[in-house]
């Protein structure tokens, strides 16, 4: 049906120092540095991929993960076809915070149905040793709190950061399907963004 | 009828009653005027209308928009404040304003006349039938009240005008008060007066962010900047974002499935307007001009850095440092050798007072160090089990570690695995939020503080160069971020002055607020120029010439290099945002401070500026004959020394150089008024 290229925004959040711009650079430019700054303001980068016959382009939003940023990161929450809601295996704190960050999506996104809405779950830094949050436990979390689907990626060894996002784009396009089943379609989707002729691509 | 023209219709409802005066307390019948209420999408536009029953309404008392959907109209209420004159009409005057697009493209400063005795004073209220047909561009806010009829509580609705007059007062007899202010959050923003809990103030969202230096105007009633202007680019694409459509607690317990927590509502308001909170003095009233034609913009060149012979013959034998003003002006033009940083930054900053003796200096290094120690002492002496009970400290810390580790890494000094300079960041971020407590470590605080640290190399001479500097910054790091709230106004002030056309455009693509300056603004540039440019460009700035937020205009500077191809591309929102944080490592840092220096002299020349940007750069108010373009004399002999100094460090002796720009410029500036 579509050979047009959907633009999905895809946003990742978590506390400041889980790897949220990692995981966005290992994604997009297939590359990592330990010693990347933090992220000041908001940035994003695009990606185009094929899942499952769609053409999409992601653009990925990587935002200032400290509170007193809020105010410059919630603006562009609005939009979003998914959150990624990022913390890190080896800080017990950034997955105790995800409930909130879940909490200030919904809310600035102003998400109409919560509980439909894609979210994916990335528990980041696998290739460190020392844990401090298990599998089990964030596996549990996802479950009780709306079976997100969950993610154990290293932006450093790029293990599943594509993969995840891929399920994200999956999620979305799923969505996508379930609305257009309700309207009988020969109509072109408008809810669906066509691309810009004037994006610039990374 | 002329203005009941085709539009969608938002809100209808039938059954309302309007009251000519806002005054409640002589409610007769015979003044109110039955008739219906809309809410119509028109055009480019969004109007609010409310047409009478009776059908021999007289044209010649109907007050309307103009065909033109942006022309605007303004009642005027006259002597609203004597008792005698209670239940007359209030004096009723039309102002109509093209705001064609190609105007809006030269934006001028157009003159917003307070209309007095201009409209005629229609025939009181024998007149039955009032038409009114306002913009909600044109609302200010809305006042709840309880109209008195027949003896009954009725709701009543009391819409102000910008400005001062108001529409008259609606009454909700057979209900649809709440209905109305529902439709109205569908396109428009309401938010909680501070002053006045039954007062909501309007705003139309896309004009929230674009902010019109046009509008910027003080209105006294609620301290509030109104910057928000119309926007015909984004309203004829009849995208009204809803950014905020919240409306607050002030009707109570009718706005159920709105309700939020005021305090959250407020946040986001704070975020999405940045000069909501504004500090009122930042926007003084306006000098309302015409237009202001800047003329020519005069070329500089810079000029070598200053050397360690330059400085040291700058001191007498007690090592105090002669001729401030002219040894200021040389770092300005040309910065500082690296040798002499470490000494120089000192004074800079204000670490150490110009005019003090060496003696004196190490005799203030040695109370200061003393401080310092006590202060990181501290939180060294912290044991685990204080710190589980302080979850403040732990997240300083926390954030504090991550941060260091990611910090100017590729920069030699800081390279490498336990790097003492690692340590040393580490160590001055931890004692500052001894010193501040309240402020603590805000990501962007490393980035202020390697360069001191990496100058210093000195723990304690840079932990009091960085309390130095964070003087300036602290602002924009608080809690509510007005520092940067502040900034991105100011800049919009002055981008506004300089490029009308550019704004108009940014404003068009949503991006009138700017926020793509935000990491230019927070951290002064830092990620914006190699770690050595950092080092010139601050210094450059610290000297404070050559006028108060010089770096507000170093931001015009690179936009002005970057306009063409934002708007020949037709960057979006967010190419817009894409671009400007790619430009980071790009940037030349010497042709940066050429153009920002070329466009102050630009400015400093002007007559008839608004007195916004005279305040935001703090420049000196002119004599006439200096600024008079048709003096000859004037313009051969300018005082320069004046020309870079701010009033209170004035230089004796002048720059040559800068006496040529003068003369061979200043005589280009033209006006027009």
């Amino acid at each position: 049906m579509s050979n047009k290229t959907s633009l999905l925004k895809v946003i990742l959040l978590g506390d400041g120092g889980v790897g949220k711009s990692s995981i966005m650079n290992r994604y997009v430019t297939n590359k990592f540095d330990a010693h990347l700054f933090h992220t000041i303001g908001v940035e994003f980068l695009n990606k185009d991929l094929e899942v499952d016959g769609h053409q999409v382009t992601l653009q990925i939003w990587d935002t200032a993960g400290q509170e007193r940023f809020r105010s410059l990161r919630t603006p562009f929450y609005r939009g979003s076809d998914c959150c990624l809601l990022t913390f890190s295996v080896d800080d017990n704190q950034s997955f105790l915070n995800l409930g909130n960050w879940k909490k200030e999506f919904i809310y600035y996104a102003d998400v109409k149905e919560p509980e439909k809405f894609p979210f994916v779950v990335l528990g980041n830094k696998l290739d460190v040793s020392e844990r401090q949050v298990s599998a089990e436990e964030a596996r549990q979390w996802c479950q009780e709190n709306g079976d997100h689907p969950y993610y154990e990626t290293s932006a450093k060894d790029a293990t599943n950061v594509a993969v995840a996002f891929e399920e994200a784009v999956r999620r979305v396009l799923a969505m996508d399907e379930r609305a257009d089943h309700l309207i009988p379609t020969d109509t072109v989707k408008l809810h669906r963004k066509p691309r810009s002729a004037t994006t610039c691509c990374s | 009828m002329a203005a009941e023209s085709s539009g969608k219709v938002v809100f209808e409802l039938e059954g309302v009653f309007a009251h000519p005066s806002g005054d409640e307390e002589d409610t007769e019948e015979d003044f109110l005027v039955c008739g219906s209420l809309r809410i119509v999408e028109k055009d480019a536009d969004i109007m609010m209308e409310f047409t009478p029953l009776e059908d021999s309404v007289d044209p010649s008392h109907i007050l309307c928009a103009a065909k033109d959907s942006s022309s605007v109209m303004e009642w005027v209420q006259c002597g609203n404040q004597r008792p005698g004159e209670r239940g007359q009409w209030p004096l009723e005057s039309q102002q109509s304003y093209e705001t064609e697009w190609d105007l809006i493209n030269a934006a001028s400063f157009k003159k917003k006349a307070c209309v007095a005795g201009q409209g005629s004073v229609a025939g009181g209220h024998e007149q039955s039938g009032r038409f009114f047909s306002v913009s909600l561009s044109q609302l200010a806010a809305v006042t709840l009240r309880d109209g008195c009829c027949r003896h009954r509580k009725t709701p009543a609705l009391v819409f102000a005008l910008k400005g001062s007059s108001s529409l008259p007062s609606l009454h909700f007899h057979q209900g649809g008060s709440k209905e109305l202010l529902d439709s109205l959050m569908g396109v428009a923003t309401l938010s909680k007066c501070a002053e006045d809990e039954s007062r909501l103030l309007i705003s139309s969202p896309n004009k929230v962010l674009s902010q019109s230096f046009e509008n910027l105007e003080d209105d006294n009633n609620f301290g509030l900047v109104h910057k928000l202007r119309k926007d015909p680019y984004v309203t004829t694409l009849g995208r009204f974002s809803k950014v905020t459509n919240y409306i607050f607690d002030a009707f109570k317990g009718t706005e159920e499935q709105h309700q939020r927590p005021p305090e959250e509502v407020a946040n986001l308001l704070g975020e999405i307007i940045p000069g909501l909170e504004i500090n009122q003095q930042e926007e003084p009233g306006f000098e309302v001009v015409t237009r202001v034609d800047l003329g020519t913009r005069p070329q500089v060149s810079r000029s070598a850095p200053v050397s360690a012979d330059m400085w040291n013959g700058h001191q007498d034998q007690d090592g105090r440092l002669m001729h401030i003003a002219r040894l200021q002006e040389s770092i300005f033009r040309g910065g500082l050798c690296h040798a002499v940083r470490k000494e120089a930054w000192k004074f800079l900053l204000g670490y150490f007072p110009w005019n003090s003796t060496l003696d004196e200096r190490k005799s203030l290094r040695r109370s200061k160090t003393d401080e310092y120690f006590r202060m990181k002492l501290q939180w060294k002496s912290v044991s685990e089990e204080q710190e589980r009970r302080n979850s403040r400290l732990r997240d300083y810390k926390s954030l504090i570690e991550k941060d260091v580790n990611r910090t100017d890494r590729s920069n030699q000094f800081y390279e490498g695995i336990d790097n003492p300079g690692l340590v040393l960041l580490h160590d001055i971020l931890m004692t500052y939020c001894m010193y501040d407590f309240d402020l603590g470590y805000v990501q962007g605080m490393s980035d202020l503080l390697s360069p001191i640290v990496f100058v210093m190399e000195n723990e304690v001479d840079a932990f009091w160069c960085f309390v130095c500097f964070m003087e300036h910054m602290h602002q924009n790091f608080e809690e509510q971020m007005q520092g940067m709230k502040t900034q991105l106004i100011q800049l919009s002030t002055l981008l506004r002055l300089l490029d009308p056309s550019f704004c108009s455009y940014l404003e068009s693509q949503d991006s009138g607020y700017l926020y793509f300056c935000f990491r230019w603004l927070l951290i002064r540039f830092k990620r914006e120029f190699s770690f050595h440019n950092i080092l010139r460009l601050w210094e450059v700035m610290w000297t404070g010439l050559p006028c108060q937020n010089f770096h507000l205009l170093l931001c015009c500077a690179i936009l002005d290099s970057e306009k063409s191809k934002i708007m020949e591309e037709k960057f979006g929102f967010n190419e817009i945002l894409k671009h400007v944080n790619e430009l980071s490592m790009k940037l030349d840092v010497e042709e940066i401070l050429q153009k920002g220096e070329s466009i102050w002299l630009q400015i400093n020349k002007c007559q008839g500026l608004p007195q916004s940007v005279i305040n935001i750069l703090a420049l000196e108010s002119k004599p006439r004959d200096r600024c008079d373009s048709s003096t000859e004399s004037a313009a051969a002999a300018p005082p320069v020394a004046g020309a870079l100094h701010r009033g209170d460090r004035a230089c004796a002796n002048s720059n040559g150089h800068l006496r040529a720009m003068d003369s061979q410029h200043l005589s280009k500036v033209a006006f027009m008024s």
